[in-house]
């Protein structure tokens, strides 16, 4: 193997479980691998931390990784993380919000984690069916743990939230949920995975093989028991036993599947988040074909 | 610091928190979920048995130590240098005045670009931020000394660098202390910052970003609670220690201890 040690980048929320699930099994030690996880800030943020090596491999959202592509990065995906499920990712207004219907939507103010990412592009996908588009309504850019209190305080109208910010919105603040923002267009829509760049990956392709396998093989134990998910979050985020036990998860798919991230990009596309077509094929690393 | 003004001191902060927990408590938005004083003071206690907690706290302290250390290394003889030579100065004093002023924040995501280990990222934006306020104050040093104590060290015989050492670097020496203070402040909001905007392995930062993941305001308050009384502290004790060193200065300038 070219390299044993790498440092890996993942956001504290319950998508990268699976990193901390192949370390706590010994996974990567099976392969040889020694993985240090790494905290980091945003999938667009990685970005230059794999470019100029301090992380060898990191946790992306496809919608970045496709956009950093469509610019010109030398970026490939080399293993899935996360699928959104019914209810990961919904709108949600106050208990006593007039706003009953995503129509009602039109001229309102609706907060995002990031602007130009998933999150308005999930959205917007709801205000089609809605009637509406994009320049219908306002996207604010605020923090997942400060969506809550700045809604209350009339910073904004909606907000599209994701677990566990779901669960504590609800049970704190009684907020109801105004739309499922993965069904439809979006429904089953791959959310994140992890990337290297191109370089990195024709540089040490053991290294990313055993990589791949360990992953895989945590993603699946991450699929078929929700208590090996419960047990993990609590040590690597602050996300409690109970709320962990509570909250809505979405999927751990353990193979890199081209056609269904091929549906990212489609949607990107016809969005206008991206100008001409990715072929995602080019985009990605298959997994080593035996061990 | 007197006993009577300790008290007054711990009058307001207690009477402050009393404030805060009432309007938390009973105020105008208890649906607000924000934490009561007392909230965060209990959570506060309990990070200190939190050894995912104090690692990263040990994790901020070196990289702040660190890069206070450099930047005394790099300013403080910068700043006599061009205290010494005015013509240097005046050729370089535009650059400096307009570089004090950008926002050392704003550098992060730069250096994150720039300077692939992560360690050595984050000490030099503190580096960067640091370097200013001592250079500033070494320059202000310099400028103050007693012109008739070199004369008359010049006249008996003594060259330039004799001069430098007896008179100059004694005089600007309480300048300097003062910068490395103000500037120990400004490490700790940079060692924070980039902790918060680049994340890492560990830091009072990174451990403010996990906690909100949990939607944890509680605990993020607590870890940002000790933060500021580090800053606290460290202002202390250097302010302690320029007054040992220095008390000649505060009597020959007048200055109170403030």
């Amino acid at each position: 193997m070219e390299k044993t040690n790498i440092t890996v980048g993942a956001l504290p929320i319950p998508d990268p479980v699976s990193l901390y699930i192949a370390n706590a099994k010994g996974f990567f030690k099976e392969e040889g691998l020694t993985v240090t996880p790494k905290i980091i800030t945003g999938g667009a943020a990685a970005i230059p931390a794999i470019e100029n090596g301090s992380l060898d491999i990191s946790q992306t959202n496809y919608v970045s990784t496709f956009l950093a592509v469509s610019t010109g990065k030398k970026i490939k995906l080399v293993a899935d993380m996360y699928q959104a499920g019914p209810n990961t990712f919904n709108i949600m207004v106050p208990k006593d919000s007039p706003i009953k219907t995503v129509a009602d939507l039109k001229g309102k103010t609706i907060f995002v984690n990031n602007l130009r990412n998933v999150a308005t592009l999930a959205v917007t996908s709801q205000l089609k069916v809605a009637g509406l588009t994009e320049s219908d309504v306002t996207f604010k850019e605020k923090p997942f743990p400060d969506m809550g209190n700045a809604i209350l305080s009339g910073q904004a109208d909606a907000g599209w939230i994701t677990e566990p910010f779901i669960t504590a919105n609800q049970s704190a603040h009684g907020f109801r949920k105004l739309a499922d923002t993965m069904t439809g267009q979006t429904a089953d829509l791959p959310i994140a995975g992890w990337m290297a760049t191109e370089e990195w990956a024709s540089k040490y392709p053991k290294t990313l093989a055993a990589f791949q396998r360990a992953i895989s093989k945590a993603q699946q134990v991450a699929s078929s028991d929700r208590k090996e998910i419960e047990a993990m979050l609590p040590k690597y985020t602050k996300i409690d036993a109970k709320t962990a036990s509570v909250i809505t998860l979405g999927a751990y798919p353990s193979e890199l599947n081209a056609n269904r991230l091929q549906k990212v990009a489609d949607l990107m596309l016809e969005y206008g988040y991206l100008k001409s077509a990715i072929d995602v094929n080019s985009v990605i690393v298959a997994p080593p074909t035996s061990g | 610091m007197t006993g009577a003004r300790l008290l007054r001191g711990a009058i307001g902060a207690a009477g402050f928190l009393v404030v805060g927990e009432l309007l938390i408590r009973f105020g105008i938005s208890p649906e607000l979920a924000f934490p009561a004083p007392s909230t965060i003071l209990l959570e506060a206690v309990r990070l200190l048995a939190d050894t995912e907690f104090l690692a990263g706290v040990g994790t901020t302290l070196t990289n702040w130590v660190l890069g206070l250390l450099v930047a005394t290394a790099i300013a403080v003889p910068l700043g006599v240098l061009l205290g010494a030579l005015t013509p240097l100065e005046r050729a370089i004093r535009p650059l400096l005045e307009f570089m004090r002023p950008i926002p050392s924040v704003a550098i992060i995501p730069l250096a994150i670009l720039l300077i692939p280990v992560d360690e050595l990222m984050k000490i030099s934006v503190i580096v960067y931020a640091s370097v200013w306020p001592i250079l500033i104050n070494t320059l202000y040093g310099m400028h103050d000394v007693d012109p008739l104590a070199k004369e008359s060290l010049r006249s008996f015989g003594f060259g330039r660098l004799a001069v430098l050492a007896r008179v100059s670097l004694p005089s600007a020496a309480p300048f300097v202390a003062t910068g490395v203070r103000i500037a120990a402040g400004i490490a700790l909001v940079l060692a924070v910052s980039a902790e918060l905007l680049a994340g890492g392995f560990n830091g009072i930062g990174v451990y403010v970003t996990v906690a909100g993941s949990g939607n944890r305001t509680d605990l993020m308050m607590a870890a940002t609670f000790w933060a500021g009384v580090i800053g606290v502290l460290a202002n202390v004790l250097l302010m302690a220690g320029e007054r040992r060193l220095f008390h000649w200065h505060r009597m020959r300038t007048g200055a109170a201890g403030s």
